[in-house]
């Protein structure tokens, strides 16, 4: 290399410039974007003011002159005059708020019906695994039966019995599907037919494999539930947020498929449907739900025949339902309306009929358009729960309520609401930010925006 | 078939939580309904100090909640077979006529219109209580009718908001009422000055009162404006239920009067001699056969429950944050002045 | 050419099986089992109804009308004493309900707007600010914020002897907010038919400004002149007839201000929580639209000449406006529907007053909550028929 002596044509770029200081770095951020010209910065300044000024406020409030022991709330007002939390009784009361008068030796069972539904829908989010529609609609059908049964307790015959049978065993049917498909196989189905020797055998027989399958699996499930021995607890009992999330929960896994039906009857060609379908969306969106909700609880009694004597919370739950699938049906509508006409008549061209051309070509394609509309429903139905409180169901803002009115904490309203407002942001926050990350992941693909 | 279970979804579950609910035949009685039941549906207002209180370990208890565990004791010999449902007061009475209560015990005032109108039957009177006013001390207001033009705070779906019009027009006071849902919420509206005066049932302002960040800067008016005769509440057309939770709370009250407690009721028992205490307490005679129940009822109400003295000094008594005084109140025994009387048990 | 149809019509007679395939036979045999169920459900409601009611001892009708309602409402638009009818709290109900609602919907629009500008802020912390006002708004119930407005804003207002006041016409409490009320003397019926005429003649002028702009392409400030007719003709006859205008001034007189216009704390409460409620979605809305105009518009208004106001005034709010106006409108329907919180708070609205008090006071359920209902039906059907009118407006004029 040393010969390498003549300097003829050799380049030696000099490095290029940095930017101007004022454009890199902090500075440059700071610039760029708080105080890009005069009225930026002024409102930079009185946006930093008024958020410093809340936030000091808050943490003032909420932790540096805040009670975190106490007895009573009389005790916290001589403590702090006032001026901080007494989240002393929050603590107290936390049970209440989480799981309404459900006796205490039997939370487990709402544990364990929580734990069980995320379990179930575990599988979701596992790559390898095949047939998630199976899951999922295995789960919205059966999963509220064998809750029902779990939460409720006592006899509840024999329909509710075979029903959770059925549930555990497509519960079990869904783990061992993904033991399959993480074992190298392409699903469970695959598997029992290996093993039971009729692979390669005539397609038609495999079902009766399956089903096969299913009986015995139930038969187990039946012989396994039916040594359960649980302490019935009355729906009047059920409260908090868990009651929250029952409604809610009821609510949204039911107003999806209402609300599709819904919307195509809205759809159908056939006017006595058509007229039907419209009036009971419209009469039901048109109205606030609190009067909804006043109706099941006035007026159903009357409509029904005393012999029936429905449960005050199945009545509420009928009105939520009725309340979100009418909801819901306006917006698949409105994804039913965004699908080009070119996808219907390319389907009844190529020979499909009406049900396989509404479940294999054109709700794919509508659901995917309205995963954020489907979520922020559902975001809307969590909160307006909370309305039930009015007509004297114990949710977690009732029990919130009432917490104010324990002689021992006589008075305490702000804290537990606090709390409550806190609840209900993380779990809608948490959703809300689900639903963008979906948008981007399946709704990417089909060239909006 | 797709759409079947589509359906199916929605309506099963909810069909097979209404069923599970056990069916109550028309025919059948409520006692007959209660028994096979095997609990009391008891309808309590949303939580009230003194009255129904839920605590933090999710147990209710109070004044009007002992009506339903002496009838639970009456029934059952145990009483805490109850199914407590809390109802805001806009629904009570639409969820009695329902049949979804069996009994309802939440200061409920008995009026001509309730009992003939709205499918009620009321039992009989377990606290005398009035309508009065609460105001700020420093306001300067010794009488309800300097109140003229004021706001008053008030409660909705009550007699009181009614009772308040009427004082208002009678005296000329012009009285602007805010009427509230939720009682928190219109406490909290009087502490802070959004209304001049607060109106209730006085036992209620006592313990409105009771809730103040500083207790002793309000004054209850001295004024009377009402009579709100409180008791419980069953359905029409039962009159054998009627009879079970009216003396029940007679019970109670002959109790006191004769000098049983839920400490003494044994010993009494093994020592009277008088032989209306021995009919009542299930030792002679058949008085039970009537109402359908156990010969030990009213005993088991007594020994389990306690008398009304009892129940008062611990629910409203000086100990308690309602603090009113009995001595010299309607509330006493008619033997001591008051107006509790209960019928002979005979 | 023969013409096809469904369902083979050369032979005569089809078997069952083919008759049932028939679409059309299908079609009518659906909707059929469909009428029949409907009807049969409703019949069966309707006989357990009557039943119900018979073995009740109560009555059903709506006789109850036209008796007097014994209790008094703290505050209404209408005119209202104790006594009056039961079928007048109904209206007073609905007067209330209208005012906070009609309020709300245009303050919400207008926030909801400026809110959703800011999100868009090239500023970083006004963006931010706003997409968490968005955030946290949404995803806290409704009922909770109410509630916050009312017990930890204007519960802490000063007491009327205390009151904030602005030149001692305005005064704010926690009674409410007191204004001084317009009394209108003799000669004021002319100016408002001087309004009238105003507004007429803004309305002519605009259309022939349009229509010459057309037709010449020379431009007319029909803005600033209608403006100038608008308020100008008015104020001329206004003070020619002699200013026949008064104030009824609001002051303190024993518990409250008497005297001048005031609306009470829940009003106030209840407006700001809804406005504030609602303008979270609303600036999503406004946000969602204007992101929905291609950034190529504003390119191809660029390069043809138009300055960037102009570009925002004829090429980009007018495309926003239609992705923004559909959610806006069903927006302002839950403005009207979400005024029924009101119960929690106190204020007298339409549930309030006659769902809750009235029912409890006269019993009749049924006929009351059909009532409501009606009542936030025909709204909510004028609104989205409104909306329907306006998509029909400005859909796009396809090839």
């Amino acid at each position: 290399m040393a010969e390498l002596t003549h300097t003829d044509a050799v380049f030696t770029p000099k490095p290029s410039q940095p930017p101007p200081p004022n454009t890199v770095g902090v500075v440059g951020w700071l610039r760029k974007n708080l105080f890009g010209g005069p009225f930026d910065s002024v409102m930079t300044i009185i946006g930093a003011g008024l958020l410093a000024y809340f936030a000091y406020g808050l943490f003032q409030y909420t932790i540096v002159n805040a009670v975190w022991e106490a007895d009573s709330y009389r005790e916290c007002l001589d403590v702090t005059q006032g001026a901080g939390a007494c989240w002393a009784g929050v603590d107290k009361w936390m049970n209440n708020y989480l799981y309404g008068r459900y006796p205490d030796a039997e939370q487990w069972r709402v544990n364990l019906g929580g734990i069980i539904l995320a379990v179930w829908l575990a599988p979701f989010w596992f790559e390898k695994v095949t047939q998630k529609i199976a899951v999922g609609v295995s789960a919205v059908l059966t999963y509220p039966f064998l809750a029902g049964a779990l939460f409720l307790g006592g006899d509840n015959g024999l329909f509710m019995q075979a029903m959770s049978s059925v549930a555990l065993t497509l519960f079990a049917a869904v783990w061992l599907n993904v033991a399959a498909c993480y074992s190298g196989r392409r699903s469970l189905g695959a598997v029992l037919v290996q093993v039971t020797g009729f692979a390669g055998k005539d397609d038609r027989l495999y079902k009766w494999v399956y089903l096969a399958a299913f009986a015995v699996g139930f038969v187990v499930a039946f012989i396994f539930q039916s040594t359960w021995n649980l302490a019935p607890v009355q729906t009047t009992n059920w409260g908090g947020l868990f009651l929250t999330l029952v409604i809610s929960g009821i609510g949204i896994s039911t107003a999806l498929p209402s609300g599709v039906i819904l919307a195509l009857g809205r759809r159908s060609k056939m006017p006595v449907i058509r007229v039907f379908c419209t009036a009971f969306i419209e009469l039901f969106r048109s109205v606030p739900l609190i009067t909804i909700l006043f109706m099941a609880v006035t007026m159903m009694p009357l409509f029904l025949p005393v012999t029936l004597n429905p449960d005050k919370l199945v009545l509420v739950i009928v009105a939520v339902c009725i309340f979100a699938a009418a909801y819901m049906a306006e917006i698949v509508r409105g994804g039913l309306q965004a699908i080009n006409t070119g996808q219907y008549e390319a389907a009844r061209a190529v020979g499909l009929n009406y049900w396989k051309m509404m479940t294999l070509i054109v709700m794919p394609q509508a659901l995917k358009l309205m995963i954020p509309n489907i979520v922020g429903n559902f975001i809307g139905l969590l909160k307006d729960t909370t309305l039930v409180s009015i007509i004297g169901l114990y949710d977690i803002l009732l029990m919130v309520r009432a917490s104010g009115q324990d002689p021992k904490w006589l008075g305490m309203h702000t804290e537990p609401m606090l709390f409550a407002a806190f609840v209900f942001f993380v779990i809608c926050f948490a959703m809300s930010k689900y639903s963008q990350h979906l948008e981007r992941t399946i709704g990417g693909g089909y060239g909006r925006r | 078939m797709k759409k079947v279970s589509l359906f199916g979804l929605g309506a099963g579950l909810l069909a097979a939580l209404t069923f599970t609910a056990e069916p109550a035949s028309a025919q059948q009685s409520t006692l007959d309904i209660v028994k096979s039941r095997g609990h009391l549906r008891c309808q309590l207002g949303t939580p009230a100090p003194g009255w129904y209180m839920l605590s933090d370990t999710g147990k209710w208890s109070g004044f009007d909640y002992e009506n339903c565990r002496a009838v639970s004791a009456a029934i059952f010999g145990d009483p805490d077979k109850i199914e407590v449902q809390s109802v805001t007061s806009a629904v009570r009475f639409t969820a009695m006529a329902n049949g979804e209560s069996d009994m309802l015990s939440r200061t409920t005032t008995w009026t001509l219109f309730r009992e003939t109108q709205l499918g009620l039957d009321f039992t009989t009177v377990s606290f005398y209580d009035g309508q009065g006013f609460m105001v700020l001390k420093d306001a300067g207001i010794k009488s309800a009718l300097e109140l003229k033009g004021a706001t008053v705070c008030v409660a909705t779906g009550t007699t009181t908001e009614l009772n308040l019009t009427d004082y208002s027009r009678t005296n000329g006071l012009d009285i602007k009422p805010v009427v509230f849902e939720d009682s928190n919420v219109r406490d909290n509206t009087f502490f802070t000055g959004g209304c001049d005066a607060i109106t209730n049932d006085k036992s209620s302002l006592a313990s409105t009162r009771a809730k103040a960040p500083d207790v002793s800067i309000f004054k209850i008016l001295p004024e009377t404006i009402s009579k709100e005769p409180l008791g419980p509440v069953v359905r029409q057309n039962d009159s054998q239920w009627k009879d079970i939770v009216q003396w029940s709370v007679y019970t109670m009250i002959a109790a006191e009067e004769y000098g049983m407690s839920s400490t003494n009721v044994d010993k009494v028992l093994a020592e009277t001699t008088n032989p209306e205490i021995k009919r009542m307490l299930g030792a002679e005679g058949d008085l039970n056969k009537g109402l359908g129940l156990e010969p030990k009822w009213a005993y088991n109400i007594i020994k389990m429950v306690g008398n009304y003295g009892e129940n008062y000094e611990e629910f409203m008594g000086e100990k308690t944050v309602m603090n009113i005084p009995r001595d010299g109140s309607p509330n006493a025994l008619w033997t001591k002045g008051g107006l509790l009387y209960s019928p002979p048990f005979r | 050419m023969a013409v096809l149809e469904k369902g083979s019509p050369h032979r005569a007679s089809r078997s069952l099986s083919e008759w049932l395939h028939d679409e059309r036979v299908r079609s009518v045999l659906y909707q059929a089992i469909v009428a029949i169920v409907v009807i049969a459900v409703a019949r069966y409601l309707f006989i357990n109804t009557s039943e119900n009611l018979q073995a009740r001892g109560m009555s059903a009708g709506f006789d109850f009308l036209s008796t007097g309602a014994g209790f008094s409402i703290a505050w209404s638009v209408l005119p209202y004493t104790a006594g009056d009818s039961y079928f007048h709290v109904y209206l007073v109900g609905i007067g209330n309900t209208l005012m906070v609602a009609f309020v709300a919907i245009i303050c919400t629009t207008l926030l909801g707007f400026l809110v959703g500008i800011m999100r868009l802020s090239k500023n970083w912390l006004i963006a931010q600010v706003a997409s968490w006002y968005v955030e946290i708004l949404r995803n806290t119930p409704l009922l909770l914020q109410i509630l916050f407005w009312f017990l930890a804003v204007f519960s802490l207002l000063p007491r009327p002897n205390k009151s904030l006041s602005l030149l001692d016409l305005f005064y704010l409490n926690n009674r409410g907010l007191y204004i001084p009320a317009p009394v209108p003397g003799d000669g004021f019926n002319i100016t408002l038919i001087a309004v009238l005429v105003a507004v007429g003649a803004t309305y002519a002028q605009a259309v022939w400004a349009r229509k010459r702009h057309f037709d010449t392409g020379q431009r007319f400030p029909a803005f600033w002149t209608g403006l100038g007719i608008l308020f100008g003709l008015p104020l001329l006859v206004f003070l020619v007839t002699g200013a026949p205008l008064t104030f009824d001034y609001p002051a303190l007189k024993g518990f409250n201000f008497l005297g001048g216009a005031s609306v009470p704390p829940a009003f106030c409460a209840l407006l700001l929580a809804l406005v504030i409620y609602h303008s979270a979605y609303m600036a999503e809305a406004v946000r969602a639209g204007i992101m929905s105009v291609s950034h190529g518009q504003t390119e191809a208004a660029y390069s043809l000449g138009l300055r960037p106001g102009m570009t925002l005034r004829l090429v980009i709010i007018p495309q926003a406006m239609r992705a923004v106006v559909p959610p806006m409108i069903s927006n302002w329907m839950n403005v009207v529907k979400n005024s029924s919180l009101a119960i929690a708070i106190g204020y007298p609205d339409l549930v309030a007053v006659y769902m809750q008090t009235s029912l409890n006071q006269s019993g009749h359920a049924i006929e009351i909550v059909a009532m409501v209902m009606l009542f936030y039906m025909s709204v909510s059907l004028s609104i989205s028929m409104a909306l329907n009118y306006y998509n029909k407006i400005v859909q796009l004029k396809e090839r």
